[in-house]
């Protein structure tokens, strides 16, 4: 046994089992919405695939709980320098799709990079500003964490990857905001921010462009990049209260809802299970976030608070843009929700994030015997 | 301040931006899922329930005896059914291609259509193209054969413009009728009963519910209502003189070089309309699935209006058949006596009008005058009369109005008068023109079935009937929806005494009068008639022939124009004896020696073959 009977009964375990709950949840929705009910030969192909990467996962993830967090600051720059290799070695080994180069090929693994360039991206930051914590007064305070940001976010941005790329910026300013930055210092950066968001227009691909247009209003294209939208609120509010049933959805058994197992499986929960079920995922979401704050609290270092604070601004941003774009209040950016939407590169990097959020607990809790 | 103060703060700002961004979302689903829950929801219906209409099969139309006249066959129509994703222009060139229907039709008919329901291509192709259309699936997505009641006219030409034509709804039309139920695409009566009996013959279009994926594929049916065929109507026609007054038109049209005719038969005691023709005619089959411009041309280019009904809406002048009408007068107005004889010596003694070829008939009474149809007399009794009685006889006999007959389009026809002279040439009236009026020339015009009505109105002993042609019209479960009953117009005022010596006047043409020749000495119904010839401005004369029989309890008036076709003793009456020889069933003698000769011959052909047959196995 990799761990002692004590440590596990040490665990946070309404973080654990909300985890544990989402996940299982996201295999049934996952088997809805790839038609598991209907014979054929490969149906559980997704359901398998998530449901053995996340037994995998929680095996790394027990076998890591002896490990100390506090190991991961000495690697910090180490893991910085790794993840700017990856991302250089996806744009020119990586194989596109849909126009943009996401993936890499290792056997028979498709990796996804920027998925896990996320992770690493905290805890390098994390070790960066464990130092910094009440210092972050003046913008030359403030340049050289931008700009070790920066590198890579650009990368990222160069695939071109939005989604992660905004990924970034919330984990950085929740980052940054938890690390006590001058408040005027950071409205400042806010201020120029949106003083500069039509300029940004001008970088946005077409595509991208067309995405922002579609969010302000769906019905510009609406059997084009808009069809996502109107297609995904229909599914989500025609599941009224109490929702259509497991697999009873019919905007997601009839293909009307693309995406139904990625990007948009919020509207399976929210055809199938209704009101009811929204509510319940929502609240399993608080849940794990409320307790990453906590854990963030009780961290017995900075290093500890950092890291649990930007893992959940990950979390956090990732359930809101996602849940918001299935519910047209978000645009559509491609970015998944934890634990639920089919993907194995997320569902590993999203359980290794709460692998590290129960390390530093469990750490804690170590030190109070 | 320690690490730990700073992040104390930040922390708790963290989690209420946590506890709001989750608020956030679940307010969201409340609005989308609770609130507007139900619009959602019929949406989702929207678009995953498609209904696919099944057209109800319009009424049968019988004849009174029960045969079927119009009906419906089933019929491949190709159709698109709109997906999510439109129509490849390559589909849409493979299908005019196949189909032989241009592209830009296609394109036009996508553009109009509305909903979901199949936009209807082609209409009735032939199993050869829906073959290759069902094995080449894959190169025609979206493409669907539906079968459709298709309209049949049976007997083709045969009594077009009485059951009339259907064809797809005009704009037009939909605009005026969105609100009795008719939708884009529908198929309406355009014409004759088709046109008036719509309502009664369309039948309500049902449906199927189905439930489609995404590329429009059905998944399965969740509902079905069933189409009501249309009511059936039972006509007043008699299909058999139907068919024999069609064919002795059509005969005498080609022995006498003639181009145009139209024919009524009616009840005269009851309005029912038996037979009605009219000359050139059209295929209504033609129409059905949209004519062709080729077709069309045709139609549209024969002088002659082969699309007019010339029974109701053909105005012609009256010709002799008038003088019913003058002699009812000039008796019932005592201007003359039955026993009065008035000479005639080619012409009139106060204007020089005469018979036409200038014969002089020498002294004639009221019955030889009607027999042999004698202007003289009958300008004399219009001098005696004048043209104010004249005109108000005519009206009495319903001269001038429509009879209200169920078609359209009907025809007033025109009574000559001092009052429309003076409004149309603001001329004083002149003696000369009551000559004309008096034996049914000059301004006056009666329609075919004006002319049966009046003719109808002495045999009924002074009853005018409104002729119809719907005897009752029942719905698909045999119940009689609505029954029609003769309806009595008018009643002559004029002593039945008078009538009696008008019909004994009639009743002499066909015994030694204008139409004696025709009807021979031995005709087995005692038949009264009428010739005349009316004046043609324009070329030949039209011939007329009105009659009805028997003589004693007339179950039948007959009217007939040739148009062009000269003297009516010579044109029009051979037509209206086949049509009376119809309707008592009086084989033609000719007919009957070529069936005897006809059935003999092949007696012996089978008794030949039988023979050889024998021979054969010996």
């Amino acid at each position: 046994m990799f761990l002692d009977k004590k440590l596990l009964r040490k665990m946070d375990m309404k973080l654990l089992l909300s985890v544990t709950a989402i996940i299982i949840i996201s295999l049934i929705v996952i088997g809805s919405a790839t038609h598991v009910n209907t014979p054929s030969e490969e149906r559980y192909w997704f359901v398998q695939r998530q449901g053995m990467f996340a037994l995998i996962n929680a095996g790394v993830a027990i076998f890591l709980m002896n490990f100390d967090y506090k190991m991961l600051q000495r690697y910090g720059q180490k893991m910085y320098i790794f993840n700017l290799v990856m991302l250089l070695a996806v744009m020119f080994v990586g194989q596109s799709a849909l126009g943009a180069q996401r993936w890499i090929q290792l056997g028979p693994i498709t990796l996804q990079p920027s998925e896990f360039s996320k992770i690493i991206m905290i805890v390098s930051l994390a070790a960066l500003l464990q130092e910094k914590v009440g210092k972050l007064n003046t913008l030359s305070d403030l340049l050289p964490v931008a700009a070790y940001v920066g590198v890579p976010f650009l990368l990222v941005m160069k695939q071109p990857d939005l989604g992660t790329s905004l990924v970034f910026m919330a984990i950085f300013f929740g980052m940054i905001f938890a690390c006590g930055i001058n408040l005027k210092l950071l409205a400042g950066i806010f201020g120029t921010g949106i003083a500069c968001l039509p300029l940004l227009w001008h970088v946005l691909k077409d595509y991208q462009k067309m995405r922002i247009m579609v969010f302000l209003d769906p019905n510009v294209d609406p059997l084009g990049s808009g069809y996502h939208i109107i297609q995904s609120k229909i599914a989500i509010g025609s599941g009224m209260l109490f929702g259509k049933g497991l697999f009873e959805g019919t905007q997601s058994q009839l293909n009307f809802l693309p995406e139904n197992h990625t990007d948009f499986i919020f509207a399976v929960v929210g055809e199938e299970w209704g009101f009811i079920g929204t509510v319940v995922l929502l609240l399993l979401y608080l849940v794990v976030l409320w307790r990453g704050i906590q854990i963030a609290r009780q961290a017995q270092d900075s290093f500890g608070t950092l890291l649990a604070v930007g893992i959940t601004s990950m979390l956090a941003f990732h359930v809101l843009v996602n849940v918001g774009m299935t519910a047209g209040i978000m645009p559509v950016t491609g970015i998944p929700l934890p634990f639920m939407s089919y993907g194995v590169s997320a569902l590993t990097t999203n359980i290794w994030a709460i692998t590290i959020l129960m390390n530093i607990y469990l750490r804690n809790q170590k030190l109070q015997f | 301040m320690s690490d730990k103060d700073i992040f104390s703060g930040r922390l708790k700002v963290l989690s209420i931006i946590i506890v709001l961004v989750i608020s956030t979302l679940i307010a969201r689903m409340g609005y989308l899922q609770v609130y507007d829950g139900e619009y959602y929801a019929n949406l989702a219906d929207g678009n995953r329930i498609r209904l696919v209409p099944s057209v109800a099969p319009r009424g049968t139309m019988y004849d009174r005896n029960g045969n079927i006249l119009v009906t419906n066959h089933p019929g491949f129509t190709v159709s698109l059914l709109p997906l999510t994703e439109p129509i490849s222009e390559e589909v849409i060139s493979r299908l005019s291609a196949l189909l032989n229907v241009p592209v830009e039709e296609i394109h036009s008919k996508i553009a109009a259509h509305v909903g979901f329901d199949p936009i209807r291509i082609k209409t009735d192709v032939g199993p050869e193209l829906t073959t290759i259309i069902a094995e080449q699936k894959d190169l025609y997505p979206g493409v669907v054969v539906e079968v459709l009641p298709i309209r049949d006219y049976i007997y083709k030409t045969q009594g077009a413009h009485a059951y009339g034509y259907v064809s797809e709804i005009s704009d037009a039309e939909l605009e005026k009728k969105k609100d009795e139920g008719y939708k884009s695409g529908d198929i309406i009566g355009k014409f004759g009963l088709e046109k008036v009996y719509d309502q009664y013959l369309r039948g309500t279009n049902g449906g199927e519910q189905v439930e489609v994926d995404v590329t429009g594929k059905p998944v399965q049916v969740l509902g079905r209502k069933n189409p009501i065929p249309g009511n059936d109507l039972h006509l007043t026609i008699d299909q058999e003189i139907q068919a024999a007054a069609e064919k002795a038109i059509d005969e005498q049209l080609v022995q006498i070089g003639a181009h145009a005719a139209a024919a009524v038969a009616l009840n005269p005691q009851t309005g029912e309309v038996l037979a009605i023709v009219s000359r050139p005619a059209f295929d209504p089959n033609l129409f059905v699935n949209g004519i062709s411009s080729k077709d069309w041309a045709v139609i549209n280019n024969n002088p002659y209006y082969p699309m007019d009904n010339k029974a109701i809406t053909g105005e012609y002048p009256p010709g002799s058949t008038f003088k019913i009408i003058t002699g009812t007068a000039a008796l019932s107005e005592a201007k003359v006596t039955p026993e009065e004889k008035i000479f005639d010596s080619g012409h009139h003694w106060i204007i020089p009008k005469g018979n036409a070829g200038g014969e002089a008939l020498g002294w004639l009474n009221f019955e030889e005058a009607m027999a042999h149809s004698d202007n003289v007399y009958f300008y004399e009794m219009g001098n005696r009369l004048g043209i104010d009685q004249i005109e108000r006889y005519a009206r009495m006999f319903g001269m001038g109005k429509i009879t209200g007959i169920d078609l359209p389009y009907e025809a007033e026809g025109l009574v000559a008068c001092k009052a429309y002279k003076q409004r149309v040439f603001e001329e004083d009236w002149y003696l000369a023109e009551t000559f004309d009026a008096a034996i049914g020339q000059g301004f006056n015009l009666v329609t075919p079935l004006q002319a049966a009505s009046i003719m109808g109105e002495i045999a009924a002993d002074g009853k005018r009937y409104k002729p119809y042609l719907v005897d009752k019209i029942v719905d698909v479960n045999g119940n009689v929806v609505k029954q029609f009953k003769p309806e009595l117009l008018s009643q002559l005022d004029v002593e039945d005494r008078f009538i009696r010596l008008v019909q004994a006047g009639l009743h002499q043409v066909t015994k030694y009068g204008t139409a004696a020749f025709i009807f021979g000495k031995n005709y087995p119904v005692e038949i009264a008639g009428k010739t005349g010839t009316a004046e043609n401005p324009h070329g030949r004369d039209h011939g007329w022939f009105v009659a009805y029989g028997p003589f004693d309890n007339p179950t039948i008036v007959v009217a007939v124009i040739v148009e062009q076709g000269g003297y009516g003793s010579q044109s029009a009456v051979p037509i209206g004896k086949k049509i009376l020889d119809a309707a008592f069933h009086i084989p033609d003698p000719a007919q009957v020696a070529a069936r005897a000769k006809a059935k003999a011959e092949a007696e012996a052909k089978a008794r030949a073959a039988a023979t050889a047959q024998v021979q054969k196995k010996q």
